[in-house]
């Protein structure tokens, strides 16, 4: 129908979920799984529990922390390579 | 250096690695740009490193940890040389390029050379064989029936075992997961650090995430606050 958007289909969703989450899609077709989702009581509960995936994930990842001794050492040795440069 | 200048450097390093520039050690997120390259440097041949390189040590860390299988001294080794080598080689980086991916490249490296990926592959616990890995689907395998799964799952996770199902997954699945979920790479910064196509990197990254899930999942019934039926 002229006019009417195309919807994706619960399979292209699930196929392409990944992509969306991670922002890798192209803008209309990121617009069209968009509107499937707000539409879609399947497949928005599964894109609900891998945006929490990912969340976590990321969260995991802001906490592991270096430890102090390593980055004292690390800064001293990147130090003394440049006092050795200027001197040299 | 005028002492000055060296007092200053010092200062500004000693922030970045003490944490205390909590903005640089964070890094731009996922998508977010760089920062741009100050243009009012003097043209010296190590100018920038510690700008540039050192707020990523905690995310070289992270990256350490996951390739060393949770070594804290085998990781805290591999990052020194990842940051020795960077800083040696640095005026092959092209400043205002992604230097996340240019530190994690390097530090793979470091670790396959220090390694040897082969004996490591054949080393890798065979869980898994490449019929079974082919076999996972890339699209997500969860079927959710709770109302609120985030609280209902993520929320009894326990760190450690999320970690251990990490370092427990097959190599090749494990890199694209860790550079791609804690490390916040985009698809084609994982392709080039790992030197496969963007493809491969996709169909990778969604089978490890779905193998990852289903490990959870598990830890999850066996500790009690997920029902097996709720698969």
């Amino acid at each position: 129908m002229k006019g009417m958007k195309k919807m994706m289909s619960c399979d292209d969703v699930m196929a392409r979920l990944w992509e969306f989450l991670d922002g890798e899609m192209p803008e209309d077709e990121r617009q069209a799984l968009k509107r499937h989702l707000e539409v879609c009581g399947r497949c928005f509960p599964v894109y609900d529990f891998q945006r929490a995936y990912l969340e976590y994930t990321r969260q995991l990842a802001t906490r592991a922390i270096a430890p102090s001794a390593l980055r004292k050492q690390l800064f001293m040795k990147i130090l003394e390579l440049d006092g050795a440069e200027d001197v040299g | 250096m005028s002492q000055s200048a060296l007092w200053e450097r010092v200062e500004m390093a000693w922030a970045v690695l003490s944490g205390t520039s909590r903005h640089s050690v964070d890094g731009p997120r996922r998508g977010e740009a760089r920062p741009e390259p100050r243009g009012d440097e003097p043209d010296t041949r190590k100018d920038g490193f510690t700008e540039e390189a050192l707020p990523w040590l905690d995310a070289v860390y992270s990256f350490s940890m996951r390739l060393t299988g949770g070594d804290g001294d085998d990781a805290a080794d591999l990052v020194q040389e990842t940051f020795l080598r960077a800083h040696r080689f640095w005026e092959n980086y092209e400043r205002g390029t992604n230097v996340k991916s240019w530190l994690f490249t390097i530090c793979r490296n470091t670790f396959l050379h220090k390694k040897d990926l082969a004996r490591n592959r054949r080393e890798q616990p065979a869980s898994y064989s490449d019929t079974e890995l082919d076999r996972i689907p890339t699209a997500p395998l969860f079927h959710v029936r709770s109302e609120d799964p985030e609280r209902a799952f993520f929320h009894g996770l326990i760190d450690e075992e999320v970690i251990a199902a990490i370092d427990d997954l097959p190599h090749d699945f494990k890199e694209v997961l860790v550079l791609s979920d804690l490390g916040e790479l985009r698809y084609a910064e994982i392709a080039s650090v790992l030197d496969i196509p963007v493809g491969t990197v996709k169909s990778r990254l969604f089978r490890a995430r779905n193998l990852l899930q289903e490990r959870l999942r598990e830890f999850a019934v066996r500790s009690g606050y997920l029902e097996e039926s709720a698969k």
